[in-house]
């Protein structure tokens, strides 16, 4: 494996939501479905992710239950359970992993979320890390009480006034109480859209984001250090985290005939499902052979209307059914990078990525869990640190020293 | 079946947050024979209680952890997928604590009710997971609970499995009394009125006289004892002693309920849901 001998090296993080990244992974094999419900699970991953020397384990969250107008999926992998749990469990029978816990700026009080931080960054002794997300799902509001969600502007305000709100408690609580290890959690943001990228620009020390190619990577994290140095930042204390699901196997061929046997698993329904929770719009009603319905689609969906217009726009055009439409959909969930080969293949890709600007490392999304993580992390992780891209060790214990930042954070200075 | 002594005791100081510590009174408490660890008080809540408990959950063996909830900051939504998740991670041996910290009593019940509510919109069996026929979830055993409150309208259904233990257990500190049927555990000081609950623990203060208490428990007066605990280290293992008697040869294993002979009543279940 050539590496320029200078070159950084990557940084691991694993997304851990659900049972993996494809909506079928649950039926694989090597997926332990019923696992997800069990400490033992959560302690066999927490150990594997550490002996993969990975900075974190992330659990990517919602606040709402899926199923459309009351219609729960049958065929889909759920419900998750509170990530604040199982990351606080991990940290027990761990001891360098980070946690990054997924929580919403539009329904935490800034006191509740503030004292849930400050306690796992204790108990963790320094692990904590916090993916501040604003809720744009709309179906969230009754289950606070409300119609219908703030506006997204709106939204993005407060995520920022309730961020200034929870540090200057934890600047309180550490006066009080003594420093916790990191003084606060890591701050991870995720947004895509102008806003998100700004308000990521002004206080994200981590980026997660979605590059299907090197070019589209490499675009992104120079608009971002661009937009990091305006916000007055040094743009390498900010790491660009872009996710990658990947199908390893012995040989490139073999790779492909496993993916594809894993999208076999996505039967129909479960197809039709998928798609209806992303369009927020009960498809079950529609007949998969017609062509897409678009017009039905738009009206009855609770999304911002001209999104889901613009998305069935191309797929409409070239004539597809709604059910060859499904069928796709599930074949690159999220929009993220989807990787098929051997594991130097996948090894020699993401150094070329680090090498090239693309990215300071990865969001690992395995297609199913835990075995694809287990391929990786047996196979691909020392091919990593054969060629010196991957640490063999952790320089320290907290996420802010794995991540290679400033071991304090500026603003939690009395 | 012979009446089991229950011994509850809680830790209010906020050196618990601290791994080292709390990793040597996990084991002290259970040594001790702790039926329930209460992680703060009404009065003193220096940590997140719901961080601590999933961080003891893999360390648990018997004895169950009681978060105290405060309605100051909770919200139905996250306490319900917070507490199910902390259930079903230590195996069944959750209880919980709501307590107003200043607030109505009535928003407190409020915050209960709908908490249940929202578990109550999963039914215990929902889950099919069969990976030959693709089904994963029986979708006629999930409903919204469509919560509508004094303080709380939450519609889900929560994005949570009901508990492993159908509801973890519902402890009522009589400081912060709540009015709610199926109550589990209530905890009442000398003097003070016990709320209507399956089990009475008499709060201590000082040294615990342990004849009286013993034979206060055999005349049914209160089923066991809570304590405040200033100085846990110290205090836990010379209480273990203490009580050696009183909690010697007590069932074992299974969810918190299981051993405590406290099944979720079936009528609090369906009262919810109507």
């Amino acid at each position: 494996m050539s590496r320029s001998p200078n070159a950084p090296t990557m940084h691991l993080w694993a997304f851990l939501q659900g049972i993996g990244h494809y909506p079928s992974g649950w039926r694989h094999a090597g997926a332990d479905p019923a696992g997800v419900f069990t400490m033992d699970y959560y302690a066999r991953v927490g150990r594997l992710v550490e002996k993969g020397r990975f900075d974190a384990i992330v659990f990517g969250d919602q606040l709402q239950s899926r199923g459309v107008r009351g219609r729960t999926p049958e065929h889909l992998a759920m419900p998750t359970l509170d990530p604040m749990a199982l990351l606080s469990a991990i940290s027990s029978v761990t001891s360098h992993v980070g946690l990054v816990n997924t929580l919403s700026t539009t329904y935490w009080s800034p006191e509740g979320l503030a004292e849930r931080f400050a306690t796992m960054d204790r108990i963790s002794g320094g692990r904590a890390g916090w993916n501040i997300v604003t809720t744009a799902h709309p179906e969230t509001a009754p289950n606070f009480g409300e119609d219908d969600l703030p506006e997204k502007s709106l939204r993005y305000k407060m995520a920022a006034q309730t961020v200034t709100e929870a540090q200057a408690i934890w600047r309180e609580r550490n006066a009080e109480l003594g420093t916790s290890p990191q003084a606060r959690p890591v701050f991870v943001q995720a947004g895509q859209s102008a806003d998100g990228r700004d308000f990521a620009a002004s206080i994200a020390e981590a980026i997660f984001c979605s590059a299907p190619t090197m070019e589209e990577g490499i675009a992104f994290r120079n608009d971002m250090r661009a937009r990091v140095a305006a916000a007055g930042r040094d743009p390498d204390a900010v790491k660009i985290m872009p996710g990658l699901s990947f199908i390893l196997a012995e040989t490139e061929a073999a790779a492909i005939a496993k993916d594809q046997a894993i999208l076999d698993l996505a039967d129909e329904t479960l197809c039709i499902e998928y798609l209806s929770e992303s369009l927020n719009c009960d498809l079950t009603q529609f007949d998969v052979n017609a062509p897409i319905p678009i017009d039905a689609i738009v009206a009855q969906t609770s999304l911002p209307k001209a999104d889901i217009a613009r998305a069935l726009e191309k797929p409409a055009a070239i004539g597809l059914s709604l059910g060859k439409f499904a069928a796709g959909y599930v074949r690159t969930p999220r929009g993220h990078n989807v990787f098929r080969g051997t594991a130097p293949q996948l090894a020699n890709m993401m150094i070329q990525w680090v090498e090239a600007g693309a990215c300071d490392g990865f969001t690992l999304q395995p297609a199913y869990m835990p075995g694809e993580l287990e391929i990786f992390v047996e196979e691909v992780v020392p091919i990593l640190q054969a060629a010196g891209a991957l640490r063999t060790d952790y320089p320290g214990s907290t996420l802010r020293e794995s991540m290679g930042l400033p071991r304090w954070p500026a603003d939690m200075a009395a | 079946m012979t009446r089991s002594f229950l011994f509850s005791a809680s830790i209010g100081d906020s050196a618990l947050a601290d791994p080292a510590y709390a990793a040597q009174i996990l084991p002290l408490a259970e040594a001790a024979g702790v039926d329930l660890l209460m992680l703060g008080r009404h009065d003193s809540l220096p940590y997140d209680p719901q961080v601590i408990a999933a961080w003891a959950a893999p360390r648990l063996s018997r004895m169950g952890v009681v978060p105290v909830v405060s309605s100051r900051i909770a919200h139905p939504f996250h306490v319900a997928r917070s507490l199910s998740a902390i259930d079903y991670l230590s195996g069944g041996l959750l209880g919980w604590c709501p307590v107003a910290q200043g607030g109505s009593a009535a928003q407190l019940a409020d915050l209960v009710r709908a908490t249940r509510a929202l578990w109550d919109g999963w039914d215990e069996d929902c889950l099919i997971i069969d990976k030959e026929s693709g089904r994963y979830l029986d979708t006629t055993r999930i409903r919204p609970s469509n919560y509508v409150g004094t303080h709380y309208k939450v519609r889900g259904p929560v994005n949570a499995m009901r508990p492993k233990q159908g509801h973890p257990l519902l402890i009522c500190d009589a400081a912060s009394p709540f009015a709610v049927p199926g109550v589990d555990v209530v905890i009442a000081a000398e003097g003070q009125a016990f709320p209507a609950a399956a089990r009475r623990l008499l709060r201590l203060e000082g040294e615990p006289d342990v004849a009286s208490l013993t034979a206060r428990f055999e005349a049914g007066e209160m089923d066991g004892v809570h304590i405040d605990l200033a100085n846990p280290r110290a205090q836990l293992p010379a209480l273990g002693e203490a009580f050696a008697a009183l909690t010697r040869g007590r069932p074992a294993g299974g969810t918190l309920r299981e051993r405590l002979g406290l099944p979720l009543a079936k009528s609090i279940a369906q009262e919810e849901i109507a």
